[in-house]
């Protein structure tokens, strides 16, 4: 028995020395916990812990078969994400006990908050006591039994997965009801009861998913784009976009959704030009040769950074929304080029994992894929608060996509149009926020940089959180973002386009005297090198391609995204459809484009006088129209729209 | 020949189709006469096939022959190819031109000019000529040798691949639409007629003599009878004969004379086998694929990596071919790997005839022409098509060697081009580029069009009586033609995606496949990428309510408790006089058909506010009663009466609640009228303050006119602000409200509610025809047209709360100006709105 007291160590020393312990096969034993926050976080071996105490948040967070002991109450979060192994709590558990468990035990002999089981895939959460308020919230899978009462709106919006009640039903949420239950499963609830020594002799109801909002009741007329992108302004008011929108609509009664991105024209990186000529001469041969081009990323609070070739990235993108092999192609690309790859939404997979070089592994708000060993071969960790495609709302993935693999790696019912919770279950505000980034680094030892991706908002305010919450870089996205599935209002109208934001950011950031503190990504819409360069001038410290990657890859820009049944085999789980992808050919595709974005790069920076990327700056840019001069506060030097051009031949 | 512009894609040509977006598809590109492919596929799914036949033939004389036996470019081409395999473009044309071929009446083009073209040889690229410049309006001769027209394209092709009479529908044609071209057969040059006397005759001569002999294999034992060359062994099954072959033949060569060569030969009587002999393996044979896979099917013996050393003869009934095996050596100039002999391998091949297709050269008896030519082609110039002398131009096969029917085809193009030039005087003509036209035909709307799988037309090979050479493939039947039609990707269509335009993803296409070390390719592609778009937001593009945005709550608005609260919607109005499930009210219908009317009050009940009219839906729907001065007097069945006021402020007369609970309401169009209408408004305590944006005054359907005016919207707001009276009457915005998105920013620059009448009209099946008219289509019940409005909506309730909750608000009405930006200069001046990025 190893014993670890939290008199004498900080928190961060001592998760090392459990960890270390829990290696060794020992059983720990942790005095004086005084509530703290992270215990025991990112243990992956069986080995009892026993907490003589009281616990704060995320005891036993991110861990897999640990057998947790603790002898009074914890805090919220307990168990968060847990694999295998058990927590045992002594007395009362705060709010969202058990959220996003994916087969752990979780007994609490006193009550339990609001929210508990919010998101669990698998596993069973038992409560002795009462349920507060939504209990099983969203909840996908695996089984929760309340020995007391259940709480107001009892199993909300679940969408797979059992509660059974011992005590009064005070209400049933949106989309669940109360069903049969059977003797094998009292049975079984019996045989959970003996193991844990709890007395109970009471009957059980149960309560599941009602299946009334898991699928849209009448499935929307799925119709190839029509070429219209002019919107009004220049065009009929009324134009066929909007005839057919209203007419899609008056059958269905709701929001349509498609995938791509955002179909208008709005202010963009193309209504900027370079101040100085860009010519052959000031190239020359081997510009690649001539700048350097490496960038770190995500080292500002001693993580290990992102170590790239050039400032750029992958976009997040999801297995999901993307096929294995298109996921695959785009890992193998960013590892030929030198770059980092992001797993976006949907979990990593060993294809991935293998191919990519650097990998950012993403966690949204309904924790799908996400776990501790996934985090500790990741390159970097990402919170996801919003995408600038459909920001302020969760992911959509709808049912032909969610397959039985699929939703194996997400832990979720195969067969649900799925809508991904637009908040995580455990940040409500900046503060939470703080200590979630925290129960990462815990949990993985400060070894890797904690990023968050942020669709454009109000950027001037949240980046100034960011930044004081300690992340080591934004994924700053703007509406230009392309999504796989989203509201078709939402991708037009929801958000600040990729220009204003980058412009913002900088503001704000420079307002708080705080630049140097926060490194940023920028994405939405950059199409090539051309476009990344304008970015970093404007203060990125790297950009971010998605959707030209996957154009690069084979994708027709058909923006059929969301029917699953794509065409190249991108954006599809179909197998007959996704066989049509070839991956390493696709790879070589991207890999190339990459290099030409590279070669782009490398050729404006030279001509605009500089030796290395990080000597790009707004002196080098002016603005080509007056909504781009008024945004970015660059000179407005129209006349450089024909001046701005490139005679490749020298 | 070389075309350098195959290195980089064409960039839009604007102006030249009127579409700026416009670039051609890559099957469009690869065809070398311009096919508009993508057009003529959307068309046979739409069921035009009159349009399609039009599109295919514009650039193509010989499109019956082509539906049949073109060597179709246009399919390895095809984006598709890379997924499930390329769209079957040409079984598409065959399918369109046996429907239309034979019976289409084209319009004659007349004779306008006084200069006439002799042409020597009415092959593919001669005769080609001659259409373009006999449309052009010149008077045009072509003297072919043979007895009758079509070159290699009757001469080459056996009958089994293009049957005879395909030929007569493509010249019926040609010489119907071509009333000024003349063909003299049996007219060989150097036989019957000299260059120079062409020369006198005509103003300009094309030679298109042609690549029409067999090349001779250069190996000992070829002038064995039983030896013979492959076009000259296909000319004389052409011409009909039938003769009586060995059991055994061997066709020497890979390209398509020797596909066509060996297929023949095992239709004819006594051939039980063929082998064919290729010196490069089966990734290298030019041979088309399908010609291939049709061989192969049919049972005829591929020998790959086989080089052919000597014919020895074996007595009388049998011949032996020694072979070497070859391996793959050094590429050669042309960039294929050279086979290599390889030592010790010679072997010898049994057979009772070989066929030697191993290429083809031009050659003229005609001593004037002779000194135009190299070895075995007219010396032409590829920028010009001219020849060592002035007057005399050359194209097709004959002058830049063997190639296909397509191919020589667009060398026609491309010869009467300059042809044509230089009868106009002009002596420097801009360098000629292939036609590319778009028809801009809808992209089909075809549920399956993913899911399709590629479909060949049934295959029949040699079939029952071979020596008939009956058809190998039949078309495809009008579903199968359909299905097929439907699989295209539509290459040359925008998909609505402004930032992903067909131009933009070409580019990036582009960037995948280049040679990160090719600075001159990488440089052309920096050039191309840094042009920038034209500014899409010009001067004169008006305020309009699609450049606001909303600002998505993120890491700042997480403070409200989304677990707890759905965002609501519902309504009050009139401090608690109406209160209503949905912020909507519908108007307009005051003279639609009734049974419109009673499909949109079925639509609205129980939700919306009610109707905003002069008259009554009808019993059932709440009434807002328009009261126009001095028209009808009030009514106390309406639940509120809204006065309208006209651009001079007058105000109404002895306006009194005749029940408790009727709102009262002012309505205003004017900038000028706004004020006092307003002021009257709050001095008599009205409820509600109907504000219409709608550009057109007066009319029906007033919306139709175009965007609302904004700035209505902002002058109203800043009014109450100065009389700080916001919060003591209800604005009803009326105009432009297409969706709840749409209502939501209206109702976060200030208004409680918003009125709609078009988007309520199209959901309730009216159309938009003519110059801005609304007409209302009849084959809907009034079910139907409730059922679509009542959703349409709900959707837009569902949309506003979305918008509202993705600002972190739990109401809709709690949504305010600030949660909003404008994305031009024009709408934040109208609106008053923060442009986005400043703040």
């Amino acid at each position: 028995m190893v014993t670890i007291d939290l008199n004498d160590l900080e928190i961060r020393e001592a998760n090392e020395r459990i960890r270390e312990a829990a290696a060794q096969g020992e059983s720990i034993e942790v005095l004086n916990p005084d509530a703290r926050h992270h215990i025991g976080v990112g243990v992956i071996h069986p080995v009892d812990i026993h907490v003589r105490g009281s616990a704060g948040y995320f005891l036993a967070g991110l861990t897999d078969t640990p057998r947790f002991h603790v002898e009074s109450n914890v805090g919220w979060g307990v168990a968060d994400n847990m694999y295998q192994g058990s927590v045992v709590v002594g007395g009362n558990a705060g709010a969202i006990a058990g959220v996003a468990i994916r087969g752990a035990d979780l007994v609490i002999k006193g009550n339990m908050g609001s929210r508990a089981g919010q998101v669990m895939k698998k596993g069973t959460l038992l409560c002795c006591g009462n349920a507060n308020f939504m209990a099983g919230y969203m909840m996908y899978g695996g089984r929760m039994i309340i020995l007391g009462e259940s709480g107001e709106r009892l199993g909300e919006d679940m969408s797979g997965g059992e509660i059974f009640l011992g005590g009064n039903l005070t209400s049933l949420g949106s989309d669940a009801e109360v069903t049969d239950i059977d003797s094998a499963e009292v049975d079984e609830i019996r045989e959970f009861l003996d193991r844990y020594e709890i007395p109970f002799k009471g009957s059980f109801q149960k309560v599941v998913n009602a299946g009334k909002k898991l699928r849209y009741s009448t499935s929307e007329r799925q119709m190839r784009s029509i070429p219209y992108f002019n919107f009004s302004g220049d065009s009929d008011y009324w134009n066929r976009k909007i005839q057919e929108d209203v007419y899609i609509k008056s059958q269905i009664g709701r929001y349509r959704v498609r995938g791509y991105g955002g179909a208008r024209e709005l202010p963009h990186l193309s209504d900027i030009a370079f101040r100085k000529d860009i010519s052959m001469a000031a190239i020359g041969d081997d510009p690649v040769g001539d700048v350097e081009m490496r960038t770190k990323i995500g080292g500002k609070n001693g993580a290990n950074p992102l170590d790239l070739t050039m400032p750029v990235l992958i976009a997040p993108m999801s297995y999901g929304a993307l096929s294995r092999s298109a996921k695959q192609a785009i890992a193998i690309a960013s590892g030929m080029a030198g770059i980092a790859e992001n797993t976006g939404e949907g979990g990593m997979s060993d294809a991935q994992r293998d191919a990519a070089g650097q990998l950012i592994f993403q966690m949204l708000g309904g924790r799908l894929g996400w776990n501790i060993h996934d985090m500790n071969r990741a390159d970097g960790l990402e919170i996801y608060i919003s995408q600038g495609a459909k920001p302020g709302f969760g992911g959509q993935l709808m049912a032909k996509k969610v397959t039985k693999e699929l939703a194996d790696i997400r832990g979720i019912p195969a067969g649900i149009d799925l809508r991904s919770p637009s908040r995580h279950p455990d940040i409500l505000g900046a503060d939470d926020l703080v200590i979630k980034i925290e129960e990462l680094r815990e949990a993985t030892g400060y070894r890797l940089p904690v990023s968050v991706k942020l669709g454009a908002g109000r950027i001037h305010d949240d980046i100034k959180i960011a930044v004081k919450d300690g992340f080591d870089f934004v994924e700053l996205d703007g509406m230009q973002g392309s999504t796989g599935a989203g509201g078709a209002e939402v991708m037009e109208y929801v958000g600040i386009p990729t220009l204003a934001a980058i412009c913002e950011a900088e503001t704000a950031l420079a307002s708080i005297g705080r630049r140097d503190d926060l490194e940023i990504v920028l994405m939405g819409g950059i199409r090539d090198g051309i476009e990344a360069v304008k970015g970093l001038c404007l203060g990125a410290d790297a950009i971010a391609l998605g959707t030209a990657a996957i154009i690069a890859g084979g994708c027709i820009a058909c923006m059929q995204c969301h029917v699953g049944q794509c065409v190249t085999g991108i954006a599809t789980q179909d197998p007959e459809h996704e066989k049509r992808y070839k991956s390493k050919v696709e790879a070589q595709h991207i890999y190339t484009f990459l290099e030409s974005v590279r070669w782009q790069i490398a050729a404006i920076t030279k001509a605009l006088g500089h030796s290395n990327v990080t000597g790009l700056s707004r002196d080098d840019l002016v603005a080509l129209t007056p909504e781009a001069a008024e945004i970015t506060g660059l000179p407005y030097e129209p006349e450089r729209r024909n001046a701005d051009v490139f005679q490749e031949a020298g | 020949m070389s075309d350098n512009s195959a290195n980089l894609m064409p960039t839009e040509q604007i102006g030249a189709t009127g579409d700026k977006h416009y670039v051609p598809a890559p099957c469009q590109i690869a065809c070398p006469v311009g096919t508009d492919a993508p057009s003529y596929i959307g068309y046979i799914w739409n069921g035009q096939f009159d349009e399609a036949f039009e599109a295919i033939t514009a650039t193509n004389p010989f499109s019956s022959i082509c539906g049949r036996v073109c060597d179709a470019p246009c399919e390895p081409a095809c984006r598709r190819e890379a997924s499930d395999g390329a769209l079957q473009i040409r079984n598409l044309k065959r399918f369109v031109m046996e429907k239309l071929g034979a019976t289409w009446k084209p319009e004659a083009a007349p004779v306008t000019r006084q200069q006439s073209i002799g042409i020597v040889g009415a092959g593919p690229a001669g005769l080609v000529a001659a259409h373009d410049l006999a449309v052009a309006g010149f008077k045009v001769d072509v003297y072919e040798m043979t007895d009758r027209p079509g070159g290699m394209m009757i001469w080459g092709i056996p009958a089994f691949r293009l049957p005879v009479g395909t030929i007569e529908e493509d010249m019926n044609r040609l010489m119907a639409r071509c009333p000024g071209l003349t063909i003299h057969t049996n007219t060989g040059l150097g036989r019957d007629v000299s260059l120079e006397e062409l020369k006198e005759r005509h103003d300009a001569v094309v030679l298109t003599i042609g690549s029409w002999w067999g090349k001779k294999m250069g190996i000992p034992g070829e002038a064995d009878s039983r030896v013979v060359d492959g076009v000259e062994f296909l000319r004389r099954i052409n011409s009909g004969e039938r003769p009586q072959m060995p059991k055994e033949v061997v066709v020497i060569g890979g390209g398509d004379v020797a596909m066509d060569a060996c297929r023949a030969a095992l239709r004819l009587p006594g051939c039980e086998h063929v082998k064919v002999v290729y010196r490069r393996g089966p990734d290298e044979i030019p041979a088309r694929k399908i010609e291939l896979q049709g061989a192969v099917e049919e049972g005829i013996e591929f020998v790959y990596n086989t080089q052919q050393v000597e014919v020895i003869a074996d007595g009388d009934d049998n011949l032996k071919l020694r072979c070497v095996q070859t391996g793959m050596g050094e590429p050669d100039a042309d960039g294929r790997r050279r086979p290599e002999p390889i030592a010790g391998s010679e072997h010898d091949i049994d057979c009772g005839m070989v066929i030697a297709a191993v290429g083809q050269f031009g050659d003229c008896d005609d001593a004037s022409t002779k000194a135009l030519m190299g070895s075995d082609r007219v010396n032409t110039e590829w920028d010009n098509m001219r020849t060592g002398d002035p007057k005399v131009f050359a194209a097709g096969d004959g002058a830049f060697g063997g190639s296909t029917i397509v191919m020589a085809m667009s060398h026609g193009q491309r010869v009467a081009y300059y042809v044509r030039s230089f009868l106009d005087g002009d002596e420097a003509p801009v360098t000629y580029r292939t036609p590319w036209r778009t028809r801009r035909v809808p992209v089909a709307q075809d549920l399956n069009w993913e899911i399709n799988a590629l479909h060949h037309p049934e295959f029949h090979g040699v079939g029952e009586n071979p020596v008939e050479f009956p058809e190998i493939e039949s078309t495809y039947t009008w579903e199968e033609a359909r299905d097929e039609a439907a699989r295209c990707y539509r290459c040359d269509a925008e998909t609505g995606s402004a930032d992903y335009s067909v131009q933009n993803r070409e580019d990036i296409f582009l960037m995948a496949r280049m040679d990160k070390t090719d600075v001159a390719r990488q440089a052309k592609m920096l050039a191309k990428r840094m042009r920038h778009r034209e500014n899409p937001f010009p001067e004169d593009r008006p305020a309009t309510v699609d450049d606001l945005v909303f600002l998505p709550a993120n890491l700042s608005r997480l403070v409200i408790d989304p677990y707890r609260e759905a965002c609501r919607v519902s309504t009050d109005l009139g401090f608690g006089r109406m209160e209503i499930e949905q912020p909507f009210f519908a108007t307009g219908f005051d003279n639609a058909p009734a049974s419109v009317k009673d499909g949109v009050a079925i639509g609205l009940k129980g939700s919306s506010g009610g109707y905003i009219g002069v008259q009554p839906l009808n019993d059932d729907t709440p009434w807002l009663q328009l009261v126009l001065p001095g028209q009808i007097a009030p009514s106390a069945e309406a639940a509120g009466q809204i006065h309208v006021v006209g651009p001079r402020f007058e105000a109404p007369q002895n306006v009194t609640r005749l029940h408790e609970n009727q709102l009262l309401g002012i309505s205003v169009s004017h900038h000028e009228a706004l004020e006092d209408a307003i002021v009257f408004g709050l001095e008599n305590k009205f409820d509600v303050l109907l504000v219409n944006g709608s550009s057109a005054v007066g009319r029906d359907w007033p919306e139709l006119a175009g965007p609302p005016d904004l700035s209505m919207m902002r002058e109203t707001i800043t009014i109450l602000r100065r009389l700080n009276m916001e919060e003591e009457i209800d604005i009803l915005w009326f105009g432009g409200m297409r969706s709840g998105t749409d209502a939501a920013k209206i109702i976060g620059m200030g208004a409680k509610s918003v009125v709609m009448g078009m988007t309520l009209a199209l959901a309730a099946g009216g159309e938009i025809v003519g110059d801005h008219e609304l007409a209302f289509a009849p084959d809907y019940s009034e079910e139907e047209r409730g059922h679509a409005v009542h959703n349409i909506l709900k959707a837009a309730s569902g949309e506003a709360s979305m918008m509202a909750r993705c600002t972190g608000k739990t109401n809709l009405h709690n949504l305010e100006p600030e949660d909003m930006r404008a994305l031009t200069l024009a709408t934040n001046e109208a609106t008053g709105l923060v442009l986005a990025g400043k703040h």
